[in-house]
């Protein structure tokens, strides 16, 4: 029983990086109805930037987050300008295969500007373990956990109060009623998107100290947020990140039950039982999976 | 979706006059790979433009086929084409679960159950070492012989390969001059309606990811008997599975002919960057990869139906363009 704790502690501080990533694809999904799957490449790129802005510049990962973030939103944004704009109003496999295209187009780009190897972020504080009762914990993660779940609740605050929000929520609600309010839904959109990008950009600097970075990083981390966001219901963004901690807590007491060889398979076999049972998740509306909207 | 076959025609008699003239064994292995990928690809079209259920998971078929193939052949020393037809049956067994998910899943939905089918299968394959070898993959032995598929003679593997493209291809038609194929289209395009003229849109669609899977299965255990080894992270991935979509829809999603033409881009671009930079730099082999990609985006936006009937409608109607 000594260790519950640990387990707990863990469970928390990987739920934390999992919900900033879910909640930039959920968004995404609920406001425009597409799902991302080049999700996992801006996460990539978001650790390439940590490691270059650390072996180049020498700057700190966490540095690099705050001076990175008008550059992350503005990738977010141009990226939508460019791929997205155009299909945003055509059919859902067209936008499949605009957002596969673009994570192969991504994807290789790193591979052929940066090889296929590991790269490190090597702080001087990587390994330094901080002691919390009975549990342990790395002082990166705890950092990365801390960092993230104030980007969630931001991004939480600004949907709720800000009109800016105000006006996200209700061209996800009926993008049509929206637009007659005189909503621009284009904007929407494209903002839509960026904000997206840049919670699971930040997300990747965040994972830059504790993970190695190479140009398919971002498969394992996305197939985990496509199991969250179909648990929470897709769209749902509190949904996200209640479904985050029970995808965390899956992978850690698997890790700790049955090895960390098969604790993917945990996850992804809850998954699919998820999409035979209650497809639209815990807190989705049913009957959104079989409109496909 | 015009009926015209005569381009396919002349696709295949090509490739069946190609062993004829060409000896050089680089050229053929190409050719065999270009009729390989097509006959996936054109697989993969039977369910994902036939019948609209886009799958990102195809490689769970062909991995089936493969591991299939490989396993028996080495555990057992049966012949490979037993391993093609318990694959295919696999494969089937699969389909059916994934063709039930297609009824209560649309668009997305679908496309991610798909993705995690194979990464299941990923993890089994290279997690169970004790029966699969684990990540280290299987080598496959080469056994001399015809039952055994252990042919050194590449004009041999052109024409066995071709004749299962031939017959991918004829399962296409099929479904473009058949009744099936007629509600199966109806289905794909509005299933309530398709459902309210008594058209038997589950059935359909689930037979129509069976059929999907044994054919992708059977290229699956062809390919590991032809390039003689098979690695899970290669066989199960999702990027398999994209490039089965991708030359399927560069071509032309849909159509007959479509996904070989397009799996043929695909590959000559491949084949040719990795013999000019594989030495050198490895890594610029992703080229190709980085052109399919902002390929996919443009042909989705500026040409959905894909190249073949692109180039077909400028074909017929040389002034269009023009008149505009």
């Amino acid at each position: 029983m000594q260790v519950i704790p640990q387990l707990l502690v863990s469970t928390i501080l990987l739920g934390g990086i999992y919900a900033l990533i879910a909640v930039g694809l959920t968004l995404i999904f609920g406001v425009m109805r597409v799902v991302n799957f080049a999700h996992g490449e801006f996460l990539m790129l978001g650790m390439y930037l940590a490691f270059w802005a650390f072996a180049l510049l020498h700057l700190d990962p966490y540095a690099t987050l705050v001076l990175a973030l008008p550059v992350v939103f503005a990738a977010g944004w141009a990226s939508y300008r460019l791929v997205m704009r155009p299909v945003i109003h055509a059919s859902h496999n067209v936008q499949v295969f605009t957002t596969v295209g673009l994570s192969i187009a991504l994807q290789n780009l790193a591979l052929v500007l940066w090889t296929a190897d590991s790269h490190f972020v090597r702080t001087s504080y990587y390994a330094v373990v901080v002691r919390l009762g009975p549990a342990v914990l790395n002082l990166a993660q705890a950092a990365a956990f801390a960092v993230a779940v104030l980007a969630t609740a931001a991004l939480f605050a600004f949907m709720r109060w800000s009109y800016t929000g105000k006006v996200m929520r209700a061209t996800a609600q009926d993008r049509q009623a929206a637009s007659l309010m005189g909503i621009d839904t284009g904007r929407v959109f494209a903002l839509t998107w960026a904000v997206g990008v840049t919670c699971v950009g930040v997300a990747g600097i965040l994972l830059a100290p504790i993970y190695p970075v190479y140009p398919t990083v971002g498969l394992q981390f996305v197939l985990i947020a496509y199991v969250t966001v179909v648990l929470g219901g897709l769209g749902e963004m509190a949904g996200a990140v209640v479904a985050s901690l029970i995808v965390a807590a899956v992978e850690v007491i698997g890790s700790y039950t049955v090895g960390t060889a098969w604790k993917e398979a945990l996850y992804l076999v809850l998954f699919i039982a998820i999409l035979l049972l209650r497809p639209a998740g815990l807190f989705g509306q049913r009957g959104a999976e079989t409109v496909g909207a | 979706m015009s009926g015209a076959t005569a381009p396919a025609v002349a696709f295949f008699a090509l490739a069946a006059l190609a062993p004829v003239v060409v000896r050089d064994a680089f050229l053929l292995d190409g050719l065999v790979l270009i009729l390989l990928w097509g006959s996936v690809a054109a697989a993969w079209n039977v369910a994902g433009g036939y019948a609209g259920q886009v799958s990102l998971g195809h490689s769970v078929f062909f991995g089936l086929g493969a591991y299939s193939a490989a396993l028996l052949g080495t555990r057992w020393g049966l012949s490979p084409w037993i391993g093609l037809a318990v694959g295919a049956v696999l494969a089937i067994a699969v389909g059916f679960v994934i063709g039930f998910l297609s009824n209560r899943l649309r668009g997305p939905y679908f496309v991610l159950a798909t993705i995690a089918f194979s990464q299941v299968l990923l993890i089994v394959a290279s997690r169970w070492r004790a029966f699969t070898s684990g990540s280290e993959g299987i080598a496959v032995p080469f056994r001399p012989g015809f039952w055994t598929l252990g042919i050194a003679d590449k004009r041999v593997w052109v024409y066995l390969i071709l004749a299962l493209a031939v017959g991918v291809y004829l399962v296409q038609l099929y479904l473009e001059r058949s009744r099936r194929g007629y509600q199966l289209a109806a289905v794909r395009e509005d299933e309530d309606a398709a459902l309210s003229l008594g058209v038997p849109a589950r059935r359909l669609k689930v037979a129509a990811i069976a059929v999907s899977a044994a054919l992708t299965a059977a290229c699956g255990a062809l390919w590991a008997q032809y390039v003689g080894f098979v690695d899970p992270f290669y066989v199960f991935s999702v990027d398999l599975s994209v490039r089965f979509a991708l030359g399927a829809v560069l071509g032309g999603i849909g159509t007959a002919l479509g996904p070989f033409v397009g799996a043929a881009l695909v590959t000559t671009l491949e084949t040719y960057l990795r013999a000019r930079f594989g030495g050198i730099g490895a890594g610029l082999v992703g080229i190709y990869l980085i052109i399919y990609g902002v390929a996919l985006i443009a042909i989705v936006r500026f040409a959905p139906q894909g190249l073949v009937p692109w180039l077909g409608a400028r074909w017929r109607r040389p002034a269009a363009g023009t008149a505009r």
